[in-house]
């Protein structure tokens, strides 16, 4: 009786062991699977980090120093200082009011003409390939040549096709760069970013089922009915990426700042701020160091809530 | 409720010459199911689809109640329809699904709430009303597909294929559910679909259409004892019939050498028999001792019937031949077999009609 107990002991342990050794080479190949998956894009991962994040290191650690490029001086730790001066400084908050109106409104109107726009474009028409590319191609021109085109082309008051057409209509041709720089700015934006947000909307009507819309045909919706309570609610995450891509880029806008209006004072931004504070002529490097770090920080959390805003419209409308 | 007309009703997609739907005439009077059915590309969908408004009629009207609505949307026909993926609204929950016609008709809160709340008790879907389509099951879908129709009380109910989502098991019992349904509803209904069995077992009357052109609209009893023509007596029936082309023996019609029994007013009808054909139906042929010579290839065995595929010598070629014995027959794979007429025996001229 012992003998078989003992027997069945000396049994169990053996398959314990073999089991715990069972057990680490089934660990060992999961974690070689892991390494295989991981090492393909080790590469640029490590590139993104030292192009991007060591970059942010180093301004994070300027914007503690009182760092002046014209001064000999040695640069000095100074802490917060760079920050506590923010508040004070009214062309700061200036610009950061500009920022908030300039992004806003260039997301939003480009999101409401490329919406329109993909409408227009999503229904089989002859010549449809030829008019899509043809309404991409603001969005491949170069910010610069955008905003000269847009600066000489258009708004001069002299040259331009709208001082034309305001002198064909009989009125006075106005300089329009001038008299509504933030206005002009967001108009050659909206231009530029439609074209994008069209193609994000467009895939999602694409993506529609049309039987769905055929039964909200049958079940007694109006075209705009039908648009407004399956079309939208079914396109909300990919007004939502246009959204948040949009702001992304929208918010550090500079070229077009720098070509058509010059940096008048309705229509500077925070990074046309910063970069005059500090290789545009100011050489403050430790300030506008500090200054970018309050812009990276507030785009973060303005671009989450305008998402969110977003996502509360397009939730309900009961 | 209403009664429903197609009045040589076509519709010829653009780019094409051959009209998808070609001249049907079909009348529904009031609560009948009638169920379109055919082969795919018969043109069946574009029939529905032009009931509905949702396709064009090219020539021809449809009437819904005695109105012409052939240039009336979908929107005005008061009509509801269940498509074959339900189409479901993603974004609303199953209650709003269901009200969603109501809303769109301007139809009160408290009246709405209630007619869903009426629909969803019918169909088994309270505890459902505040579910996403994408968290129901593809039964609790259909049914939620239906429930959008009914709460609408409109004149004719449409469906197009509404169960070929479904599990074959779930199917066969939707299917009698529907049709007991739409029994006590009494609404006028087209029932779309490829499945004849399901055609025979749910229609009160069923049309049969091939490449647009309607075959034959008759009771599904009519349709098996009597197939207007070639195509409808092959299409109907399962196992499907036994047809040949027919050979003459002594200026009858025959198969494998042996002389169809046929009535002289039929063999006088018929007249030339070349180019005739010839069909019967599994259970009026039976296994006898004498008759059509042939060699068992195939037993499909069922339990209370069997089919027993029968090579025969037909003009000169092998053919099979599907008879049908009883359960848990006998007979055995490789058995010389005589199979003898044992019922009717259905004649086709030349031109694919049938002789009576």
């Amino acid at each position: 009786m012992s003998a078989v107990t003992v027997d069945q002991l000396n049994d169990g342990g053996r398959q314990s062991a073999e089991d715990q050794a069972r057990a680490a080479e089934l660990k060992r190949l999961e974690r070689r699977d892991g390494w295989r998956r991981r090492i393909p894009i080790l590469p640029a991962l490590i590139y993104t980090i030292l192009v991007t994040q060591i970059p942010f290191l180093f301004t994070l650690f300027y914007s503690l120093t009182d760092w002046r490029i014209d001064t000999p001086d040695p640069r000095q730790f100074i802490w917060f200082e760079n920050y506590g001066s923010l508040s004070g400084d009214t062309f700061f908050l200036d610009s950061a009011w500009v920022s908030v109106q300039m992004t806003v409104m260039a997301v939003l109107g480009s999101l409401i003409v490329g919406t329109g726009l993909a409408i227009l474009l999503d229904r089989k028409f002859f010549g449809q390939g030829f008019v899509r590319t043809l309404l991409i191609t603001p969005f491949l021109v170069m910010p610069v040549v955008a905003g000269l085109m847009w600066k000489l082309q258009m708004f001069n008051s002299t040259f331009g096709i709208i001082g034309w057409v305001m002198n064909q209509l009989g009125l006075e041709p106005v300089e329009f760069a001038t008299r509504f720089p933030l206005a002009s700015v967001v108009v050659v934006l909206i231009w530029q970013w439609s074209p994008f947000m069209m193609l994000i909307v467009l895939a999602g009507l694409q993506g529609q089922d049309q039987s769905v819309l055929e039964a909200a045909r049958v079940d007694g919706a109006t075209s705009w009915g039908t648009f407004r309570q399956i079309t939208l609610p079914q396109l909300r995450p990919f007004l939502e990426l246009g959204t948040l891509l949009g702001a992304i880029y929208l918010i550090q806008v500079y070229d077009h700042i720098e070509v058509i209006v010059g940096g008048q004072p309705g229509a500077r931004n925070l990074p046309f701020y910063i970069a005059g504070r500090s290789i545009g002529g100011g050489n403050r490097f430790g300030l506008s160091s500090a200054y970018s770090i309050v812009v990276v920080l507030a785009s973060i959390i303005i671009a989450n809530i305008g998402l969110r805003v977003l996502s509360n419209l397009l939730e309900d409308d009961s | 409720m209403a009664e429903v007309q197609y009045k040589d009703a076509s519709r010829i997609y653009p780019g094409t010459d051959e009209p998808a739907v070609n001249k049907l005439n079909i009348d529904i009077p009031d609560g009948e199911l009638l169920v379109l059915v055919g082969p795919s590309g018969s043109g069946k969908s574009t029939a529905l689809r032009m009931l509905a408004g949702l396709e064009t009629v090219n020539q021809g009207a449809v009437y819904i109640g005695g109105t012409d609505v052939t240039l009336k949307p979908p929107q005005d026909r008061d009509i509801a329809m269940v498509f074959q993926n339900y189409a479901l609204y993603p974004s609303m929950t199953v209650g709003e699904n269901m009200g969603f016609a109501l809303k769109q008709a301007k139809v009160p809160k408290d009246e709405r709430a209630k007619r869903v709340q009426e629909a969803a008790r019918i169909l088994d879907l309270e505890e459902y009303l505040d579910r996403k389509p994408k968290n129901l099951s593809g039964g609790q879908r259909q049914r939620v597909a239906m429930g959008r129709a009914i709460v609408r009380q409109p004149q004719v109910f449409l469906m197009d294929e509404p169960l070929s989502n479904l599990d074959a098991k779930l199917r066969v019992q939707t299917r009698t559910e529907l049709s007991d349904l739409q029994a006590r509803l009494g609404v006028t209904t087209v029932y779309v679909t490829h499945d004849q069995v399901e055609a025979m077992t749910m229609g009160d009357r069923v049309a049969v259409l091939n490449f647009g052109v309607l075959q034959q609209v008759d009771a599904p009893k009519t349709l098996y004892s009597k197939p207007a023509n070639k195509f409808v007596a092959g299409f109907i029936g399962s196992p499907a019939m036994n047809l040949f082309d027919a050979e003459s023996i002594d200026g009858r019609p025959a198969i494998g050498g042996v002389a169809a029994p046929i009535s002289d007013s039929v063999a006088g009808q018929l007249g030339r028999v070349d180019g005739a054909a010839i069909g019967v139906r599994p259970e009026h042929l039976k296994l006898a001792s004498s008759g059509i010579q042939g060699e068992v290839t195939v037993i499909e065995e069922l339990g209370s019937e069997s089919f027993v595929h029968v090579a025969i010598q037909h003009m000169g070629e092998r053919t099979t031949i599907v008879v049908r014995d009883e359960g848990e027959t006998e007979t055995t794979r490789g058995q010389n077999v005589h199979v003898d007429f044992d019922g009717p025996i259905h004649v086709f001229d030349a031109d694919g009609e049938r002789v009576d």
